[in-house]
């Protein structure tokens, strides 16, 4: 890992088209600018791994789903699916 | 071509027919080459990975559930499904989608990291 020390409205650039700029720092917080184009997906750390463990921990294959399972899943089309009201 | 999944035995398809995730899925960057199969039961959708026959995500389709869900043109966008026995603890994953492109068989998968959408969403009403 690189390390480099940054003062307030301090930037770093990567790749010279991401700027990070430190907007400001509390006590056990700091604030971070970030400008990147727009195809690039910036995300808390946080997030991306739990949406990655959800994926990981997904019962695939032969664990879950055998023959009779998807014979209850043909079932399942008869429940009612939980729709969001607008 | 042909592989064999767990869910649906041997399954033969053609080269036009894979779907791409040039970024994989959250989790399996690696894995890029997709069939997307499609069972009587109408709900589900089962994306199986061509490259590792034994990775098969059970997807359901987003606008059966959300009609004002995030759309993006030409792509229709899928949940990931975390199956159980118990019906109604079968969840989907709104908060990141799949979006795929069924003319073109290419796909990808988003986190909509400014919504307020769940990733254990139940899928069943009680």
């Amino acid at each position: 890992m690189l390390i480099l020390t940054r003062k307030i409205n301090e930037e770093i650039i990567i790749n010279s088209e991401i700027r990070i700029k430190i907007l400001s720092i509390a006590e056990n917080q700091i604030k971070i600018g970030i400008t990147a184009p727009g195809n690039m997906e910036i995300l808390r750390g946080e997030i991306y791994e739990r949406v990655k463990n959800i994926a990981i921990n997904i019962p695939v294959g032969k664990v879950s789903v055998d023959d009779k399972v998807r014979e209850e899943i043909k079932d399942l089309s008869k429940l009612k699916v939980n729709k969001i009201s607008n | 071509m042909k592989i064999t999944t767990h869910q649906f035995g041997e399954i033969e398809f053609q080269k036009e027919h894979i779907v791409k995730f040039t970024s994989g899925l959250i989790g399996f960057e690696t894995l890029q080459n997709y069939v997307l199969i499609k069972t009587e039961d109408e709900l589900f959708y089962w994306l199986n990975s061509v490259e590792k026959p034994e990775i098969c995500f059970p997807m359901v389709g987003i606008r059966v559930i959300d009609e004002s869900f995030p759309m993006e043109k030409n792509y229709e966008a899928f949940g990931i499904v975390t199956l159980n026995k118990d019906p109604l603890k079968i969840t989907i994953n709104l908060k990141s989608p799949v979006y795929l492109n069924q003319d073109d068989k290419i796909g990808y998968q988003t986190i909509l990291s400014n919504s307020n959408y769940s990733m254990n969403y139940n899928l069943f009403k009680p």
